[in-house]
């Protein structure tokens, strides 16, 4: 049975989209099926890493009810060299789309909720996908709120800075704990170097009470990436950067979940 | 729950006479709700339609305790009644109107 996965932040430039696209990417390079879906409406990205822009029908059509999904789903397959599949449902970038959706009122966001949830029937059994992964927008907002509702696992980026692990902290009380859901933590960009004990205790004392944190994954700062600004995607161009090994190691995990 | 009170307070509490009562079960919603309703009301969300058995079934919980907080949901307009035969479906509207 397949998994439905949520990447969230409490703030944003945390990396959601980085780990989305590579994850996604990684799952296919393995052979498996994978299904990324943007839900940053208010500012979308996939398009641009993708490098796609002429889509039939965006996600935005989906959620508005005018398209089934399959059309709203472009096969980027050729990604992972013919080994798995990888589908994306992209955001549309307009001003005009960008408008429209931050202009929705409750009755469509309850429905827009109806339609993600259906997706575990229509994308994972009846298309046969392994995982289907929300990249969200970050904070409360309805369609993240919405993405986190439908999903099996969240994951929860966040960089050590104070805010953003405050912001973090406080919606795994009160938002994710509230929705039942299963909640990992992933911090990114962290400089400490935590093979040693005084890299450990630094981040220790950043984040305070760590141990009732559930912390997936520790990911260093890769300043080669940051500099990259999203222009290819790691883990099919460098399959032998650290990065890249790292997400080989968190797909592991997340079957195992 | 104050729809509830009210309701009762004027001696009505057949659910099902209720039925143009309506508010939109969204996420806002369901993060302001009680814990205990909010399973039940995520329940249907995700099945769609739903009776109170098959509702207690995903949430481990009595079917009793789940026939409690549907009908409360529908007092609240969150949720609407159907009934077939002897047995009642519960379900969000999503053409209701605020």
């Amino acid at each position: 049975m397949g998994k439905i996965i949520a990447i969230h932040s409490y703030k944003g430039g945390t990396g959601k989209t980085l780990f989305s696209v590579n994850l996604a990417t990684t799952f296919a390079l393995k052979g498996k099926k994978a299904c990324l879906l943007d839900m940053d409406f208010r500012a979308p990205s996939l398009h641009a890493i993708f490098k796609v822009n002429n889509v039939e029908c965006w996600l935005n059509d989906y959620l508005n009810g005018t398209c089934t999904i399959q059309k709203a789903l472009v096969d980027l397959s050729e990604i992972s060299g013919g080994k798995g599949k990888l589908l994306v449902g992209l955001a549309n970038p307009s001003t005009e789309a960008i408008r429209d959706m931050s202009a929705k009122d409750r009755k469509w966001e309850m429905r827009a909720l109806g339609r993600l949830l259906s997706l575990r029937n229509s994308v994972l059994d009846e298309m046969g996908m392994d995982y289907l992964i929300f990249d969200t927008s970050p904070g409360l907002q309805y369609s993240s709120i919405n993405a986190i509702v439908s999903a099996d696992l969240v994951f929860v980026i966040s960089t050590i800075d104070a805010s953003d692990v405050q912001g973090t902290k406080r919606m795994l009380c009160e938002l994710y704990d509230l929705f039942e859901k299963k909640t990992y933590i992933i911090l990114n960009k962290v400089l400490m170097d935590i093979s040693s004990k005084r890299g450990k205790e630094e981040l220790s004392e950043r984040l305070g009470n760590t141990h009732t944190l559930p912390i997936f994954e520790i990911v260093p700062c890769f300043c080669d990436i940051l500099k990259a600004g999203g222009t290819y995607i790691v883990a099919k161009e460098k399959p032998q950067h650290f990065f890249s090994k790292m997400l080989c190691h968190m797909t592991e995990k997340i079957n195992h979940l | 729950m104050e729809v509830m009170i009210e309701l009762q307070k004027h001696g009505k509490t057949d659910t099902e006479n209720f039925a143009d009562i309506t508010a939109p079960l969204d996420v806002m919603t369901l993060l302001s709700m009680p814990d205990h309703l909010r399973k039940t009301a995520i329940t249907v969300c995700r099945l769609g339609r739903a009776t109170a058995e098959e509702v207690a079934q995903q949430t481990k919980r009595a079917r009793a305790v789940e026939s409690a907080y549907l009908n409360q949901l529908v007092l609240m307009g969150y949720l609407k009644k159907e009934r077939q035969g002897r047995k009642a479906y519960f379900y969000v509207d999503k053409e209701n109107k605020e």
